[in-house]
């Protein structure tokens, strides 16, 4: 039997890829189901709060900022209740990081406001001194991309049954009609809140600022 | 059964069948190189030794070496 | 078998594969360095607008090192090493000669796509596995064509057996597959939306959770397969050759072999401790990987013992000294590793700069010095040149060590001042430094890291040159060197 092993290259290979796969079936596949629930009350994300996502999936936050927070009484106390697993129901793709140069962002919501927020962003220096985060100016002049986001909407809604309104349809007008009822005075109400005309009356005009829907994503994290 | 259960039984056993499985192939390895029907220190050459017109330690169209298969 | 005379191994893809190793690492470690000063000194973050900021170029370093410098020196070592162990040469078939050529092009394109996407911010932000859906599916075109490759040389051997090298060639070709196209399935967002949105952008298929335990069963295992196995088919074939001296003993190299094949994917779950993944996958996670020290510990002290009896060649050789280092880090970091796997150590470990030093303890001192072991020891026989200078070697390997220890010694104990700090608490329980205290006190230990990587840089521009000189103007050789490599 071993002899084979050795020689044939091709049982070889076979006996090389068992051994690997083997324990990943084992490890992943039963929990599938399970850990996929959402936690009671779960809202999937709104179009400009999954624009938000992307934003900070673009100038990649997690490089910097985990979404975990872990069931220890230091990390309790400083960022809120540890995470749960069916919190992460609606993350595609999960935004955990590997690293905290900066504070966990989990539950940022509760303790931070969008013009605290715009203050931080425009230079984080201003209100936390010392920091090493790196100013987002360009968060403010650069456009989100809620097409996108709001394309994300209908493929996770249609594949994965993600319970969205009836109003998340596929194709142009309907996405039009989205961004006039619901993204622009969300984004709006978030402007008004950081205290900002400039970005309030770009949002006016119809687009809206990175910042604006980056903002009304770390409000959603609670 | 749930889904856990199932993965823990299919974790220890498969652990246990691999373990069975390593030791043997670590038992074969040495008593067949005792009785002298292999010699798997000879293949330790096959890197030092790797000019393209150098002797393989096995050659893939000898005969010798197709019978034992 | 015809055997002509003229016949030799063909080398046209292993010099491809040089340049971009030597390109790639340079664009890699400099974003490396530039990243690591931004720590030191934020205001370095504004040179280039939105594209130069801390966030947007980490991906970049990582990315450029493990899949341009690194892949490019794992391809480098199997395009030389797997013909002669298997004694063919790749010239023997046009077919295989066209498939690597292809090869090789597609992996430029790739790499430079990875590069400008991740500059414009267009990723999936899976750590490693960045790559937006129409780089993935070249990344599988690029990955088959090797498989095709590996296998066609494996047809054609005249060597029966197949030499412990291949067998961590093939698993790395095995692994990688598998896991990649398990992490990366997606969708495209434009299929389901009537064409609305970016074309390139696309929605992972699992979700939070799971999305974490696929997404670090790849992570793990891309530094498994990556980082590892191709590493470990390097040294079996190049310190052997180099030193002339069999390895010390083929069946250990054999049990570990299997021994890391079946361990190194239970171990996993370490990435995810104290967080929301089963418990028993975190535990098994933890023992797995410190079971994992063995087949480690195998495969390492099988490269020491090999050098018995022979150990003045390290005082002599510069290569010798590259590998017996890089053996001795991965002894480090393979028993690091398992030590931060422990779910006590972890909880301190965890999310603090412990773990990049864990990485670059690793990288820095095993990976990267077995890739210019690799190159410097093929050049000779490549270019049929003799190596340009061995005291330049001699001086890049010394820079080089001492920078490795900076690196790893600085991070860990900010890893581990940091980690502390976040935990302590008063004698009334309440928590006694607010964040920014615990990033502050890291400033020193950042600038250390700094330099530490400026002075590895400065080896690998050594390197580089030490290298285009050996190509281009080394001392011309009449024969090729069977085992040491000859240099000036
Ligand atoms: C270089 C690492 C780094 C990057 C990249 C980074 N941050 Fe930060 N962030 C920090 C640090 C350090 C702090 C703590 C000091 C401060 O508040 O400025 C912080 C604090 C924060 C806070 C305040 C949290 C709190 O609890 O007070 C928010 C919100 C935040 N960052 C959001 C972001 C967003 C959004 C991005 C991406 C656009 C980002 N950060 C990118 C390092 C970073």
């Amino acid at each position: 039997m071993f002899h084979w092993l050795e020689k044939n290259p091709f049982f070889f290979a076979v006996g090389v890829f068992l051994t690997i796969a083997f324990a990943g079936a084992v490890t992943i596949l039963p929990h599938f189901n399970k850990s996929a629930q959402p936690v009671k009350g779960l809202k999937p994300y709104s179009v400009l709060e999954l624009a938000g996502r992307h934003v900070y999936i673009k100038d990649n936050c997690l490089s910097c900022h985990s979404q975990l927070i872990r069931p220890f009484k230091a990390e309790t106390d400083r960022y809120g209740q540890y995470s749960l697993s069916g919190e992460y129901a609606y993350d595609r793709p999960f935004l955990w990081g590997s690293r905290r140069i900066g504070p966990d962002l989990h539950r940022v919501g509760n303790y931070r406001t969008p013009d605290w927020h715009a203050n931080h962003m425009w230079e984080p220096t201003s209100v936390v001194p010392g920091s090493v985060m790196p100013a987002y100016k360009h968060q403010f002049t650069n456009i989100a991309d809620t097409e996108t986001a709001y394309a994300e909407a209908v493929t996770v809604k249609t594949a994965f049954g993600v319970p969205y309104g009836d109003d998340i349809q596929p194709g142009r007008a309907a996405y039009e009609k989205v961004l006039k009822s619901k993204v622009l005075p969300e984004a709006l109400k978030i402007a008004t809140q950081m205290k900002n005309k400039d970005l309030i009356a770009r949002v006016k005009a119809g687009k809206i600022p990175e910042v604006v829907a980056l903002t009304a994503y770390l409000e959603r994290l609670k | 059964m749930s889904m856990d259960q199932l993965s823990i039984y299919l974790y220890v056993i498969g652990s246990g069948i691999t373990v069975v499985v390593f030791y043997s192939y670590i038992v074969y390895l040495y008593r067949s190189e005792k009785r002298g029907e292999k010699d798997y220190e000879k293949y330790g050459r096959i890197a030092i030794d790797d000019e393209i017109d150098s002797t393989p330690v096995e050659t893939v169209s000898d005969p010798a070496n197709k019978n034992k298969e | 078998m015809q055997s002509n005379a003229a016949m030799e191994y063909d080398y046209s893809i292993v010099k491809l594969y040089m340049w971009t190793t030597v390109i790639f690492g340079i664009v890699g470690m400099l974003v490396g360095v530039i990243i690591a000063s931004q720590l030191a000194w934020p205001q370095l973050n504004y040179w280039l607008g939105e594209y130069g900021t801390f966030s947007r170029l980490r991906p970049i370093h990582t990315n450029v090192v493990v899949y341009g410098f690194m892949i490019s020196g794992i391809f480098v070592g199997f395009y030389y090493s797997a013909q002669r162990v298997l004694k063919v040469s790749i010239g023997e078939s046009k077919f295989l000669m066209t498939l690597g050529y292809l090869q090789f092009f597609l992996y430029l394109i790739a790499a430079s796509g990875l590069v400008i996407s991740e500059g414009m911010g267009i990723t999936t932000s899976k750590e490693y596995a960045q790559m937006e859906w129409p780089l993935d599916i070249l990344i599988v075109v690029i990955w088959v064509l090797w498989g095709m490759i590996m296998f066609g040389l494996i047809g054609m051997r005249r060597e029966k057996a197949l030499y412990i090298s291949m067998w961590y060639y093939v698993a790395t070709f095995l692994g990688v597959a598998m896991l990649y196209l398990f992490n990366n399935m997606e969708i495209p967002t434009q299929l389901l939306s009537g064409g609305l949105g970016a074309w390139y952008h696309s929605v992972s298929m699992y979700a939070g959770t799971n999305d974490a335990m696929v997404q670090w069963w790849w992570g793990h295992n891309a530094v498994a397969f990556v980082f590892t196995v191709p590493i470990i088919a390097l040294i079996y074939y190049y310190l052997p050759k180099e030193s002339g001296q069999a390895v010390y003993s083929y069946k250990l190299s054999l049990l570990s072999f299997w021994g890391l094949m079946f361990i190194y994917l239970w171990a996993g779950g370490h990435h995810l401790l104290w967080s929301t993944v089963p418990d028993w996958v975190q535990t098994m996670g933890s023992i797995f990987s410190v079971v994992l020290i063995l087949p480690s510990w195998g495969s390492a002290i099988n490269m020491l013992l090999t050098m018995k009896g022979e150990w003045n060649q390290l005082t002599d050789n510069p290569l010798i000294k590259f590998m017996v280092l890089a053996s001795t880090f991965y002894m480090l970091s393979t028993l690091e590793g398992p030590i931060q796997a422990v779910k006590s150590v972890n909880a301190i470990a965890h999310f603090t700069d412990w773990i990049p030093g864990h990485v670059h303890d690793g990288v820095l001192g095993w990976v990267a010095f077995m890739v210019f072991a690799t190159l410097m020891h093929s050049a000779p026989r490549v270019f049929k040149r003799e190596i340009y200078s061995k005291s330049l070697l001699e001086a890049q390997f010394w820079i080089q060590t001492v920078a490795v220890v900076l690196y790893f010694t600085s991070m860990w104990i900010a890893g581990i001042t940091q980690g502390m700090m976040w935990r302590a608490v008063d004698e009334y329980g309440n928590l006694m430094y607010s964040f920014i205290d615990t990033v502050n006190v890291l400033h020193p230990y950042w600038v250390i890291r700094a330099v530490g990587g400026t002075l590895y840089f400065i080896g690998l521009l050594m390197f580089a040159w030490n290298f285009f000189m050996t190509a281009t103007a080394g001392r011309k050789l009449e024969t090729e060197p069977q085992f040491r490599s000859p240099m000036a």
